[in-house]
């Protein structure tokens, strides 16, 4: 059974995130030793040796912008096609990854070992405590249990099949499925179609399998700055302004903040 | 980095409360570990629902609730040991965010 690990990469005018899929493939093969396949638009991906795979494919047609905090500007949000990763990947097992999701640890590895054929994190954290992160973990006016698209792990099989081709039709039918739970945002969010998708090929038994651990997220209103190899510090300001740092040493985390993560990328270049 | 984030930089302040949180997020997560195709949380209580079981085979849930067959013995010094590995890692890393000011 094959396994490695699969990037989505499309750019923006904001964002680079093909270097930042570059910089993250390096990580993943020093930690957990798998071979690495991004999913861009960009041809010139074929001549960066770090990834083992490039598939070449369209970028998702839309106009869907999303606000970048850090960047205090909008920006279209190529996140359409995330559901199609069942057909795309060249693997029997995959771990998708957030181009922005950071691993610092093998800890991933061990999803390999879970007898599941789909998995992705139910809860996440803000490793800040700022702004208090709690609700995110819910969605909509029923209080939804979310599932995050940050890290997914799946075999190919009927269950994931499902799941990725019921987001599909979430995506395809986004509004009706706003209106049915009362989501306030109007844009298209993996997290909110891959939650609605995973409880609905559950019965809606909201009884998912899920990762056995919380995601650590770093908003993009905190400062990233790299120290080591495998050791970031991470400024914020807590709800009197009053600024403090933490560190974060050898644990993988969710980089929300695009800006601070494209300098420490562009800086390892 | 500008002036005014190196500023603030300068006076930012460790912040001890939530780096003891994230030290047991992240160490909590560490204590996951796999046998015999089941997914299992070191700690006391997977030991002590071992130790409770008389002989040395046994069928206890999972962290995915599924029923698996374990050796008893096994499964308890593989937790005891994960358990123990991790804590120790855990305290190290404690006393040194100890020492930041």
């Amino acid at each position: 059974m094959t396994q490695g690990v699969v990037i989505f990469a499309f750019n923006n005018e904001q964002v680079d995130y093909l270097a930042m899929a570059a910089w993250s493939a390096a990580r993943i093969h020093r930690h957990l030793n798998l071979p690495v396949t991004v999913i861009t638009d960009v041809e010139d991906a074929k001549r960066t040796s770090v990834f083992d795979q490039v598939v070449l494919t369209d970028p998702p047609q839309t106009q869907q912008t999303r606000y970048f905090y850090d960047y205090e500007t909008s920006a279209v949000w190529h996140n359409l096609n995330r559901s199609s990763v069942h057909d795309l990947s060249p693997y029997d097992r995959t771990l998708v990854l957030d181009a922005d999701y950071v691993v610092a640890s093998d800890q991933l590895k061990l999803l390999f070992d879970i007898d599941q054929d789909f998995l992705a994190h139910r809860y996440a954290h803000e490793v800040t405590g700022y702004p208090p992160f709690g609700d995110n973990n819910w969605f909509g006016v029923y209080r939804m249990p979310m599932s995050w698209a940050t890290v997914m792990c799946f075999r190919k099989s009927q269950t994931a099949k499902l799941i990725f081709d019921t987001m599909q039709m979430i995506r395809d039918h986004w509004d009706h499925y706003r209106q049915l739970y009362y989501i306030s945002e109007s844009t298209y969010r993996n997290d909110h179609a891959l939650s609605i998708a995973m409880n609905t090929a559950d019965g809606h038994c909201l009884s998912t399998p899920s990762i056995p651990w919380s995601l650590s997220t770093v908003t993009s209103k905190t400062t990233l700055t790299q120290l080591g190899p495998d050791t970031y510090r991470v400024d914020y300001c807590n709800p009197d302004d009053k600024p403090g740092w933490i560190i974060l040493d050898q644990q993988d985390f969710h980089a929300m903040g695009k800006r601070s993560l494209g300098a420490i990328v562009a800086n390892t270049r | 980095m500008d002036t005014n984030e190196l500023i603030s930089h300068s006076r930012a302040r460790f912040s001890h409360h939530q780096a003891r949180l994230n030290l047991k997020e992240k160490y909590q997560a560490k204590m996951t570990f796999a046998y015999r195709g089941g997914m299992w949380c070191a700690g006391p209580n997977l030991q002590s629902t071992l130790l409770t079981c008389s002989g040395t085979q046994a069928v206890i849930l999972d962290l995915y609730e599924t029923p698996i067959q374990i050796d008893t013995q096994e499964l308890l010094a593989l937790s005891q040991q994960r358990w123990q590995e991790q804590m120790t890692a855990w305290l190290v890393e404690f006393e040194t965010l100890n020492q930041n000011r």
